[in-house]
């Protein structure tokens, strides 16, 4: 059975290797896109019209990417008091807590983002840019939060088997 | 309901991610009044027409880059080389270089990171007191906030709908206000005396070569050029607040990988994935809070706020009191970019009906935020600042308390007297 762990393994870090390359363009895209639409317009007075809204999709496409890497870290914002006052052996508990409603949440988020873009691809017209019709950039939504809503999971499960042995995860 | 309601809250104390407290809040309010959920991803969608949204990920960027350079040391040879002979001397550049440290890489801790690990143990040797020291840094760790083009002053632009470049001159009076003050504090518990006749190889941080201020300009020259090519681009009407953005992260990723070589280039997609990281953190908040802040103001929550309020407090000035009250306990446990999401668009239909300036209150808001990053008992700066320099936090409390005196006296002025944020604006602010 370890060739089935061993390539979900290669699986998981390909995904996580194309993560990364996915967000590395998208910011190297964006620097580069905006300085060519300032140089065109400082100095030929003309401009890419399709680059604003782009640019505007690609922020957007960013963040959440970058927030799908933050769970994975384990680093959103969060209000860090109970770390502070809490004893240590309390910890994993409050950690398998805080993941299974995590998970809990964002799994009803990505629903609610799969039927935003099913009444999106129904119901809008038209597009910010030529080609790409509006509710395929609406796709990042339910793509994102699905992902968060595995993480929160693996964290869960990570916890969980934190919280019965006492030792760190690996 | 009740139930519903407070169990997302006590998770948030208890560490769970913010945006999902703000949404699992959203989720419950939007199934009470039967509101589709799937509005909370039409207001995220909201974010992809803010057209200064992109200036976020691309500050972002070249905030972390800097830090990751060796900026601080050129910055603070710089600085002790041509104005280390002036009273007061290392305590007032220490101010300085944390003020333009932070406004160029805006997420704080940072700079108590970066600046303050240099900058503590020259302070010693130049025999200012322990105590003064720590206090110094921890409370100059969010020095700066005011300054262009720090991203909490941008993050207020997005979310309240002032303009960026208002907002960037609007900073700087009041921010010079306050390193005035802390400077002259500085200068009178003194210590800076030590300096003259000894030889100037001997301050430098980290023992570095003795440089004459030549070398020391020559070795900064690729960094001084950066405020006046932000500043300047925008003002002098070339591009705008989000394109200065895009000019200043590719400006700084030549600058640090390919002329000082400080970044290897391999290293580069890790401080990219790093920055997006950051930023998502910020965008979830920021695209969940609009769906939630704009839920409350559908419901007319903040009028219903203002005529509750109105019964109790008719002066607009006593309203500006009780709001620095409010946001500095807010300050003193949320960091400033989850305050701001979350705040700004409650607080705004309020303080306009008291007839207050949205870029004065903009200011307002971030000079509160700052003293509350050094507030006890949570200030993120407090244990920041402990872990750095490996000192109780409780010493840090009295050490800070001095200097968060004069900045709580700055947060008087700056609410009181609006014209310290608005004269510049009015200056050259055009239309």
């Amino acid at each position: 059975m370890s060739w089935i762990g061993s390539i979900w393994r290669g699986i998981r870090t390909w995904a996580v290797r194309l993560e990364e390359f996915f967000l590395c363009l998208l910011l190297a895209v964006m620097i580069l896109l905006s300085c060519t639409q300032i140089v065109m317009r400082v100095f030929f007075s003309s401009g890419l019209p399709w680059a604003e809204p782009l640019l505007r999709h690609m922020v957007l496409w960013a963040g959440l990417l970058g927030a799908a890497v933050a769970t994975r870290q384990n680093k959103h914002i969060v209000i860090d008091i109970a770390s502070h006052l809490l004893p240590g052996f309390l910890h994993p508990w409050l950690a398998l807590i805080v993941n299974l409603f995590a998970a809990t949440v964002t799994s009803l988020l990505a629903y609610a983002a799969v039927i935003f873009v099913v009444n999106e691809a129904a119901y809008s017209q038209g597009s910010a840019i030529p080609g790409i019709p509006f509710w395929t950039l609406g796709l990042i939504f339910p793509f994102c939060f699905t992902i968060m809503a595995y993480r929160f999971i693996v964290l869960a499960i990570a916890t969980t088997r934190q919280a019965l042995t006492g030792k760190e995860p690996a | 309901m009740g139930i519903l309601k407070i169990f997302p809250l006590i998770l948030a104390l208890l560490g769970c991610p913010l945006f999902v407290v703000i949404a699992a809040l959203a989720l419950v309010a939007y199934s009470g009044v039967d509101i589709d959920w799937s509005v909370i991803f039409i207001e995220m969608s909201r974010l992809a027409e803010t057209p200064m949204l992109i200036s976020l990920p691309l500050f972002i960027f070249a905030g972390v880059l800097l830090a990751e350079s060796n900026v601080a040391t050129r910055l603070v040879t710089l600085s002790r080389v041509l104005f280390g002979w002036l009273p007061g001397g290392l305590a007032v550049i220490s101010l300085l270089i944390c003020a333009v440290f932070t406004a160029f890489t805006g997420a704080s801790g940072v700079t108590i990171f970066a600046v303050g690990g240099l900058l503590f143990p020259a302070l010693l040797k130049d025999r200012y007191s322990e105590r003064f020291s720590l206090g110094l840094l921890t409370s100059s760790g969010s020095l700066g906030l005011l300054f262009p083009p720090s991203l909490p002053l941008i993050l207020y632009g997005v979310i309240s709908g002032a303009r960026i470049e208002h907002l960037f001159l609007a900073g700087i009076l009041p921010g010079m206000v306050m390193l005035a003050l802390l400077g002259g504090y500085c200068v009178r518990q003194g210590g800076g005396s030590v300096m003259r006749g000894r030889k100037r190889a001997e301050i430098l941080p980290g023992g570095t070569e003795s440089a004459g201020p030549l070398a020391a300009l020559k070795a900064a020259a690729w960094e001084l050029p950066l405020p006046p090519i932000i500043l300047g681009g925008i003002y002098g009407g070339y591009f705008v607040a989000s394109e200065a953005a895009a000019i200043t992260a590719l400006y700084v990723l030549v600058v640090e990988v390919f002329i000082y070589k400080d970044v290897p280039l391999p290293r580069v997609p890790a401080v990219m994935v790093r920055s997006m990281v950051l930023f998502g953190g910020i965008l979830v908040i920021l695209g969940i809070s609009l769906a939630a802040t704009n839920f409350l103001v559908d419901q007319e929550v903040p009028d219903r706020l203002f005529s509750w309020l109105q019964q109790y407090i008719t002066s607009k000035y006593t309203f500006l009191l009780v709001l620095n009250i409010f946001l500095l306990l807010v300050g003193s446990m949320l960091d400033i970019f989850s305050a701001l999401v979350l705040v700004v668009p409650i607080i705004i239909p309020i303080a306009q009906a008291y007839g207050i300036d949205l870029v004065h209150l903009g200011i307002i808001f971030l000079t509160n935020l700052q003293i509350g990053y050094c507030t006890p008992p949570v200030g993120l700066n407090l244990f920041l600042a402990s872990y750095r320099f490996e000192r109780p936090v409780t010493t840090l409390y009295r050490a800070t308390l001095p200097f968060l005196g004069i900045l709580l006296v700055c947060l008087a002025i700056i609410s009181y007297v609006p014209l310290l944020s608005l004269f510049l604006v009015e200056l050259w602010g055009g239309g």
